[in-house]
Formats: C-alpha cells, structure tokens, sequence
C-alpha cells in the first residue's frame, strides 16, 4: 500500500485488516470489510467511500470480500447518506472471457459477462449489489476496473499485460478526480470505468475514463508492448 | 428422474417436493437441521466433498432458494451467491447438466402496473434482501449457463398457492397453483432448451401483467386453475 501526495488534501480514515506499512496522514482502524457492524461503523461521518478491497483464491473469503462487502459498504452508505462510492476490481468483473477472447475496442459499459472464475464472480456480484443501490437510492457509485500495475522502475517486460496494465502511481491518480467530480456531471448513478494506460492494442477502450472524469494516462510502462 | 431440491423445509421447498415426490426420486436438502419434521439432507453447501455428494448420481436440481426463518440479510445473501456458486460447481463436476431456478416475478414489479412486461424485460430488484437474494442467484446461475457448464431454467414465479386454500380470498393476479407449479417444473425438466432459459409462471388470468406466453410455448405450461373465475377453487 502506498498513499500518493493527493491524498494529503483529505482527511482519511483508512481501514484494513492489517496494519498499512508506511506513513499517511490521517487515521487508521482495523476494519473487516465481511464485517458489517465495523464497515457501520466506520463509514460514519464521511463524506465518501473507496472500496479497494480484494481477495482472490478462497470461495469463502472471496465471496465475504467481493460481494458482501459491497454489500455492507451500500448498506453503510444508504445509513449515513454517503452519496459518493468508488469501487474496485479486476477487468473481468465486466469484460470476461467471453468478451475478452472473442471481442476488441470492449468498453465498459458492456452488460457484465464475468463468466465462473472466481475472482470474477465475486466481484461482480458485488458490482451488480453496488448497481442495484444506486438504482434505488439517491447515491452515485464509480466503478474502476483495472487489471495488470506495474513499477515503472522494474516493468517485468518479459511478462505480457493480458489485457492491459498501468503504473501503480498512474492507477491510483485516477482517484482525486472522481472524488472531485460533482455527481451531477456523472452521467448516472452508476458508472464504471476501465483505468489503464494508452494502448494500441485496440482490444479494450479507456476513453470514457479520459472523457468523463478527465483523468489522464501516463506513458511509463509503453516499454512492456515495445521492440528494444 | 433423481432430483435435489433444496430449502426443502420452507413452505415453497414444501409445496414442490409434495407435488413431485410420486413421479421423481427426491433427495431433499436444506441449510438448516430444523425441522426435523421434513426428513431431508442437512448441508451447509460449503466448497467440500459432502456437496459434491449431495448432487452425485442425479439427473438435476431443483433450487428453491427460500431464506430461513430469522435469517439474516448477510447469510441468505451469501447462501444466493457463495453457497449456490458451490452446489452449481459441484453439480458441474458431478455431470448434473439440468437445473431449474425457482425465482420469483417480483424482480418485475418495479414496472408500472400499466405495463406487459415479459422475459425480454430487465429485472430491476430493489435491495431488499429476499428479493436481492434472488436476484443474485439468478445472477450466478446466468454465468455457469454462459460457459455451458449447466443448462439453467429460471422459472419466475408468481405467488405460489394452493387454489383450495385461497378460494375464499380476494384475487392476487400473480396466483399460481402449486399443481401447475409442479407441471411447470416437470416441463422445465424435459423440454429442449438453450443453456439459458428465463421463463414466467403465473396461473391463468385474463390480460395478465406477466404472460405466460414463453411458459406455453417452450415447456407446455398449461395452468388447470383459472383464477380469473370466480370460484377457482372448485
């Protein structure tokens, strides 16, 4: 975990189940996210949520994390009025096999494909949770779908972006401009958006992120799709 | 055939096996122990062997998907996603192709009442966590069909009743007898269907909200009870 300079103009509470390894500025609280009582109570008082929590492998805590954690968060944000949520994940959560094999210049308003793999399903249950809240109540949810960061500083070339990929530091710029952005400009209640890097591979689109929030992608991991 | 059919306790799990139990082999589950009044399998659908188990050897399921008494939002909601993921991936395994999702046409009723809404419509749930819970595995199912792990018929059904109990009773317009439920059922399981099947189940009623014209045509639904006449029950 890292916390770029933006986030010194807000004042955090920053939640996980382990203690973050470096310094920021603000507080910290053991939070479950499967928890819905600690997820009550922590949300409290903000005035938005950003959910980055993920877990992979486990049937069990993939589903408590992906999928009832949103759900606690939405109940959580419903409570307190929070009209302002960002969640996380992973490209498939929408885009799955059957789109990435198949398909290119695949946008993120595609209705959701995840297919079986687990990590997809369980986060897009929890992304179909977090739509039918904000189709009910007055509360705007971003949905940012990343897949593959890498450091600028160690780009791993021989490993291929499978489907597309962006530096840590870029990924988490994206941030600010959503928590800025008055919900009225949103198009809707709901909106998800694929976060990644120019690429020219045409098989997935990042314009609407440029288009509707204004967030601007770096070109320092270009080296990964270049010749020597 | 040899069928599971699970929240086989709850008064829908019920109203189902009652009316399959003489033509099919049952095999009856349920999350809970209680009630001991309904001999069935108790499984808590973990990511273990005994779900496999439970599914080896049948020809398909029957999800009833009912929540507990006093359950909590956070269990049953997990018992739609999770605990559902794990019986559909075991039924996978297992070689169990057919599964029939029993789901309800509340999902439907967010549309103005002025409105023919059918199969074709986009559910819109509210996050209530009955209907929610619904919905969701409805949403799990879709994407085991997708991949042709499963064929999955969704059957989205009206309010189950038993026509004799409800004689006396004002019309609701979404009634459906547990008999012509039963025939649904039976169609659900026999006919020749895509991977994924969405169909609506309603008893007959005179210019319906929700037509069962797909349930006609694609599983031979044809409902004995006709609510719209007065004294249905007879």
């Amino acid at each position: 975990m890292f916390f770029p300079s933006w986030t010194k103009k807000y004042d955090l509470l920053v939640t996980d189940i382990k203690r973050p390894p470096n310094q920021f500025r603000g507080e910290f609280r053991f939070v479950d996210v499967a928890n819905g009582e600690q997820v009550m109570d922590a949300a409290e008082g903000m005035d938005a949520i950003i959910n980055l929590s993920v877990l992979r492998h486990d049937r069990k805590i993939a589903f408590d994390v992906n999928a009832l954690g949103c759900y606690n968060m939405m109940e959580a944000a419903v409570k307190h009025g929070i009209k302002r949520i960002i969640n996380t994940g992973p490209h498939f959560t929408i885009a799955g096999s059957t789109y990435e094999e198949f398909d290119y210049e695949i946008n993120p308003d595609v209705p959701p494909h995840p297919g079986t793999l687990l990590y997809a399903l369980s986060k897009s249950v929890g992304h179909e949770i977090c739509r039918v809240y904000a189709e009910n109540y007055d509360l705007h949810v971003q949905m940012y779908l990343y897949y593959n960061f890498r450091d600028p500083e160690n780009l791993e070339r021989e490993r291929e972006v499978r489907p597309f990929a962006i530096s840590w530091q870029n990924g988490a710029e994206v941030f600010p401009y959503g928590l800025e952005i008055p919900l009225e400009k949103l198009p809707s209640r709901f909106e998800t958006f694929f976060v990644f890097t120019d690429m020219p591979h045409g098989r997935f689109t990042n314009e609407k992120v440029k288009r509707v929030l204004g967030w601007q992608p770096r070109d320092d991991v270009s080296a990964i799709w270049k010749r020597n | 055939m040899k069928l599971l059919v699970t929240s086989a306790t709850s008064t829908l799990g019920k109203q189902v096996s009652s009316e399959l139990t003489e033509r099919h082999d049952l095999r009856l589950t349920d999350r809970a122990i209680e009630p001991l009044t309904v001999q069935h399998y108790y499984s808590p659908q973990e990511h273990d062997a005994s779900t496999n188990l439970l599914v080896r050897g049948l020809d398909g399921i029957v999800v009833v998907g009912e929540r507990l008494e006093g359950e909590s939002a956070p269990s049953y909601l997990d018992s739609m996603t999770r605990k559902l993921y794990n019986l559909l991936m075991a039924a996978y395994q297992e070689d169990v192709t057919r599964i029939i999702y029993l789901s309800t046409l509340q999902l439907m009723e967010a549309y103005g009442p002025e409105y023919v809404v059918t199969e074709r419509w986009r559910p819109r749930p509210t996050p209530e966590p009955s209907l929610l819970g619904k919905h969701l595995g409805e949403y799990v199912c879709r994407e085991f069909a997708r991949e042709h792990k499963l064929t999955v018929v969704v059957l989205r059904l009206g309010k189950v009743v038993a026509a004799t109990d409800v004689a006396s009773q004002s019309l609701d317009p979404t009634w459906l007898d547990q008999k012509d439920l039963a025939a649904a059922i039976e169609g659900a399981l026999n006919a020749e269907l895509s991977p994924w099947t969405v169909i609506h189940v309603q008893g007959k009623q005179k210019d319906a909200r929700f037509p069962v014209g797909d349930a006609e045509k694609l599983i031979g639904f044809a409902p004995t009870i006709d609510f719209s006449v007065p004294a249905h029950a007879h």
